[in-house]
């Protein structure tokens, strides 16, 4: 959603609208973490009284889902790519392979044996 | 192995949690205190993307109170090519000033 989007371009990598929307997503649950969590900490209490509880539970599901962490998708940092991403690179399989093979990411060399 | 009645072990409980300060909690309601045990996630998660660097364009910007010179080949290029095509009368056209002047399409 275009709210949570950055006024000016803040991203230094591959950019493309998809990786744009993750990084705005990243941001906004960075934001409204503290708030999930004591609504969740309000849901999971059995020593508070029941409706409370229930109301917390309205209240977080009513939050924006971009506030949510499941939302949130490693992408590749050279090709926004969603899927086949190496998390410790933040890269897709293939980039991966590229850049490991001109030796551009330190520590890592073909195996052979 | 000789039977110990539940209440002493409920108050070597209760002392043992006031050493160790600890929730005195015998029946294991659940009071979600794991929630607030968790760390946050956010700030590692939104360092995912590395942030934007200086471009020319903005140490030109940041350069220009010390009066200090920067050389933007790109933004000079384009100047030339600009000239080039304003010089053969190719250019764009300017920007308008006032709304355009209603055409009808009414056939």
């Amino acid at each position: 959603m275009s709210m949570f989007r950055a006024k000016k371009l803040d991203l230094g990598c591959f950019i493309n609208i998809k990786t744009i929307r993750d990084h705005s997503k990243r941001k906004a649950f960075a934001q409204h973490e503290p708030e999930r969590q004591a609504l969740r900490y309000i849901i999971r209490n059995t020593t508070l009284p029941a409706r409370t509880r229930a109301e917390a539970q309205l209240q977080l599901t009513r939050m924006h889902c971009y506030t949510r962490p499941t939302q949130i998708r490693g992408r590749c940092l050279l090709g926004g790519k969603g899927r086949g991403i190496l998390r410790d690179f933040k890269m897709s399989r293939y980039n991966f392979r590229m850049q490991a093979l001109e030796g551009n990411i330190p520590g890592v060399q073909k195996a052979s044996w | 192995m000789a039977a110990v009645p539940r209440a002493r072990l409920l108050d070597l409980m209760k002392v043992q949690c006031q050493i160790f300060s600890t929730t005195y909690n015998p029946d294991g309601i659940r009071t979600g205190n794991k929630i607030l045990r968790q760390r946050l996630r956010g700030p590692t998660l939104a360092k995912y993307y590395p942030p934007r660097g200086p471009t020319i364009n903005t140490l030109e910007k940041e350069f220009k109170p010390w009066n200090l010179e920067t050389i933007n080949e790109q933004e000079e290029d384009r100047q030339e090519h600009l000239a080039g095509v304003r010089s053969r009368g190719k250019g764009a056209p300017k920007k308008k000033r006032t709304a355009p002047a209603a055409t009808d399409k009414k056939r």
